[in-house]
């Protein structure tokens, strides 16, 4: 029989913040927090920024040519966090990459509120470009 | 005590937002890394070793396997610097394993502080 399961919130019973989830071959698990993409986001880069879709971001920085600071709501913990990420650019054939931008790295020690992308064309060697389509996701723990 | 519940879906308690338990397991991330350009961990998610192989070559350990190879599942990765990339790589992928490279522009491997993510199935 179907059954549904109507709450607002899910709390671990031994931990409050780790609960698991069966996973597809029926025998392993997997943690349902730490699995969950802790921010997404779909934007124009291109431009006058904007967000065209996002999930747990405020708002979208742009910081220069090829340069973006994606603001979260809630941020991810002060140590280091994992942002699984790509960009793709739907421009006419031109080749795209998104890297991390050093400041990653700076406030390591609080809560981390935002992360910085360098937005690169590969037609153009180095050099740092806009494009409209960029697609990110962030990884890790909240602080 | 721990404990296990069975539940096809789930929905806030005014009825709405409902995701199935399906969603929730298939479009969890399965595993995540984020590391040094030497490959030392920051932070992981179901990850049971790392391994610097030279420059811009990094391989992590996968505790609990996928039901596929990494290199025909689902990876993203981003890495540290103004150039740089990341590559999936097959030549030690498998179903417990991420093999990756860090490369810039010209197509030469180079280190970089880096992290990628996984989804698919476990096995």
């Amino acid at each position: 029989m179907a059954s549904i399961l109507k709450v607002d919130t899910l709390t671990g019973v031994t931990t409050a913040g780790s609960i698991s989830v069966t996973g597809e071959g029926n025998s392993t698990t997997t943690n349902l927090q730490q699995g969950l993409a802790k921010n997404w986001s779909q934007f124009n880069g291109s431009g006058t920024v904007s967000i065209r879709a996002s999930f747990n971001q405020s708002s979208l920085t742009d910081s220069g040519t090829g340069s973006y600071r994606v603001n979260y709501t809630n941020s991810m913990s002060g140590t280091a966090f994992a942002t699984p990420s790509a960009a793709t650019a739907r421009d006419n054939g031109s080749t795209y990459a998104l890297s991390m931008n050093g400041d990653y790295y700076t406030p390591k020690t609080t809560g981390y509120s935002h992360f910085l992308f360098l937005g690169r064309s590969g037609n153009l060697g180095d050099s740092f470009a806009d494009t409209a389509d960029y697609d990110m996701a962030t990884f890790g723990d909240l602080a | 005590m721990a404990s296990e519940l069975r539940v096809n879906t789930l929905k806030d308690a005014a009825g709405n937002n409902s995701v199935g338990m399906s969603t929730v397991a298939e479009g969890s991330c399965k595993t995540w890394v984020a590391a040094t350009l030497a490959a030392v961990i920051y932070d992981s998610f179901n990850i049971s070793s790392n391994t610097d192989e030279g420059t811009g070559d990094y391989k992590y350990g996968i505790s609990n396997a996928l039901s596929r190879s990494s290199a025909e599942t689902h990876v993203s990765g981003i890495s540290l610097g103004y150039t740089n990339i990341i590559r999936v790589k097959t030549a030690e992928a498998s179903t417990s394993m991420i093999d990756i490279q860090s490369m810039n522009t010209s197509a030469s491997a180079t280190d970089g502080h880096h992290s990628v993510g996984v989804h698919g199935d476990l096995a």
